[in-house]
């Protein structure tokens, strides 16, 4: 196979909200704005870094860092725990905006979109999309506040619009297409690709790879049989040249949660009494989603960096928290735990839809497990989270705090 | 530094019939009158069937930044927190 550059017209566009809960939070509060801020999981000294602002990435503080460290680097950094319904409300106001101009947006993280404009009125009007980009850049502004910036990419597939995005930060705008493509990579190292972190930099160097050109001009069957001996090879042939290949959409396969405990230990009972809240967190997404589940995975990390996990499917359908509680202690029952647990995390799979819905033996009867999650589920969607819960989970509302997931997102 | 207060508070609102929108203008916490300047941010949050409005705002004179829930099952506007913009 021997392609050409792609010089189609550029119609993918991609946007990446800058510093995204950093900004917001300065957005909100005008009195920390050109300040370094950062977003930490927990505001204690051992909190990790989850986001910065421009301000505090430009002395230092980055992702990761603990808010001791990020403090020794910068007296003055303000560090704020997460509001999670404050961002995703954010989010949904960049999807409204984005939605004025086309349907096809597709969110790939709680500040990034896709957006496809093949087919959209812009394009059939001729209409500029570099023109399209700065108007939507005002329109965030006028939806979110006038404090929020975005970078803005557009490319003739998403791979190269992700890259146009983080060309110029903050607030950039930048198209590559066929033209402008060999200038481009030029500029970048391979690490800079999305998609290529060190180790596949290091598989590329061993191939004889080394900057994002050499990769350009690697041969189909070189990359697809040599260097990365599967079918990715052939993705990044076309990928670097403009083609798309990242367009499929997965399904939902799983729900799940996690949790980093503050007080780390080595108690079963309170990792049962941590499991129960993730196990009912988990049950409520399910239900709300109207799945049950046959497979339940539970992992655990500890303060010698090792692990432990254990997955299974299981007999019988899960549903009601209980269902999905009994499985998940059943696997941490055979945990060996050798010293302090640090993360704790459940996933339930094997997803099933409940409609329409096999009827159990005691359906309708004092018995009947789903009824009463369906039960507790309306009462806690009428009188807020956590107002009626297993009695193991007594005492636990400030434990394990609303979260927003790193990467893809789904809307359930 | 940001500090939780979780006070009830009074609170002047403004209706703005050309913007459809009504926000707070006057808030009155520890016998004192803030004027609002900007509101940085405004969003509603459900406990489970209670609308709450939140709104983040600092005062005109730029000098302290709050947060004001608005419970529109009591109809009372709490302040949540405040914060002088300062590292803590």
């Amino acid at each position: 196979m021997d392609l050409p550059v792609n010089y189609n017209r550029p119609l993918m566009m991609h946007i990446d909200l800058n510093s995204c809960f950093a900004i917001i939070e300065q957005q909100a509060n005008p009195l920390i704005r050109h300040k370094p801020v950062a977003i930490a999981a927990y505001d204690t000294p051992r909190g990790a870094v989850i986001a910065s602002s421009y301000e505090a990435k430009a002395k230092g503080i980055k992702l990761g860092l603990n808010v001791r460290d990020a403090r020794l680097i910068d007296k003055n950094v303000i560090v704020l725990m997460p509001d999670p319904p404050k961002y995703r409300d954010a989010h949904k106001r960049f999807k409204k905006v984005l939605l004025n101009y086309t349907n096809e947006i597709r969110p790939k993280s709680i500040d990034e979109f896709e957006i496809d404009f093949s087919g959209s009125h812009a394009v059939q009007r001729d209409i500029s999309l570099t023109d399209i980009g700065y108007q939507i850049k005002q329109d965030i502004k006028r939806e979110i506040g006038s404090y929020v910036t975005v970078n803005i990419g557009i490319g003739p597939n998403r791979f190269l619009a992700k890259t146009a995005a983080g060309l110029h930060k903050p607030d950039g705008l930048d198209v590559i297409n066929g033209d402008n493509l060999l200038e481009i990579y030029k500029r970048l190292e391979l690490i800079d690709l999305c998609g290529i972190n060190t180790r596949y930099q290091a598989r590329l160097n061993v191939a004889g790879i080394h900057t994002p050109l050499d990769f350009l001009g690697a041969k189909a069957e070189y990359l697809q049989k040599q260097v990365f001996k599967s079918r990715v090879g052939l993705d990044w042939y076309l990928r670097l040249r403009g083609y798309e290949v990242d367009s499929r959409i997965f399904a939902r396969k799983s729900y799940g949660h996690q949790y980093a405990l503050g007080d780390k230990t080595t108690d079963r009972q309170k990792l049962s009494r941590l499991l129960m809240k993730l196990c009912e967190k988990t049950g409520r997404r399910l239900r709300a989603n109207g799945y049950s589940a046959v497979g339940i995975h539970l992992w655990l990390n500890f303060a010698n960096r090792q692990y432990w996990a254990k997955g299974k499917n299981t007999k019988s359908e899960m549903y009601a928290t209980g269902d999905i509680y009994l499985q998940a202690q059943k696997l941490l029952n055979q945990a060996i735990i050798p010293t302090k647990v640090t993360n704790i995390g459940v996933t339930v799979f094997g997803l099933q839809t409940c409609s329409p819905e096999q009827q159990e033996l005691f359906s309708g009867s004092r018995l009947d497990k789903k009824a009463l999650a369906r039960a507790a589920d309306i009462v806690n969607d009428k009188y807020g989270e956590f107002t009626l819960v297993p009695a193991t989970m007594a005492g636990m509302q400030d434990i394990i705090l609303d979260r927003i997931a790193f990467g893809s997102i789904k809307n359930n | 530094m940001r500090e939780k207060i979780n006070e009830k508070v009074s609170v002047v609102t403004v209706f703005s019939a050309k913007r459809r929108a009504a926000a707070p203008y006057v808030v009155s916490w520890q016998n004192k009158e803030y004027k609002v300047g900007e509101i940085g941010y405004h969003h509603t949050i459900k406990d489970g069937e209670v609308l709450h409005h939140i709104y983040e705002l600092a005062d005109k004179e730029s000098t302290l930044w709050m947060r004001l829930n608005f419970d529109t099952s009591t109809m009372q506007w709490t302040l949540e927190a405040v914060s002088d913009g300062l590292a803590s």
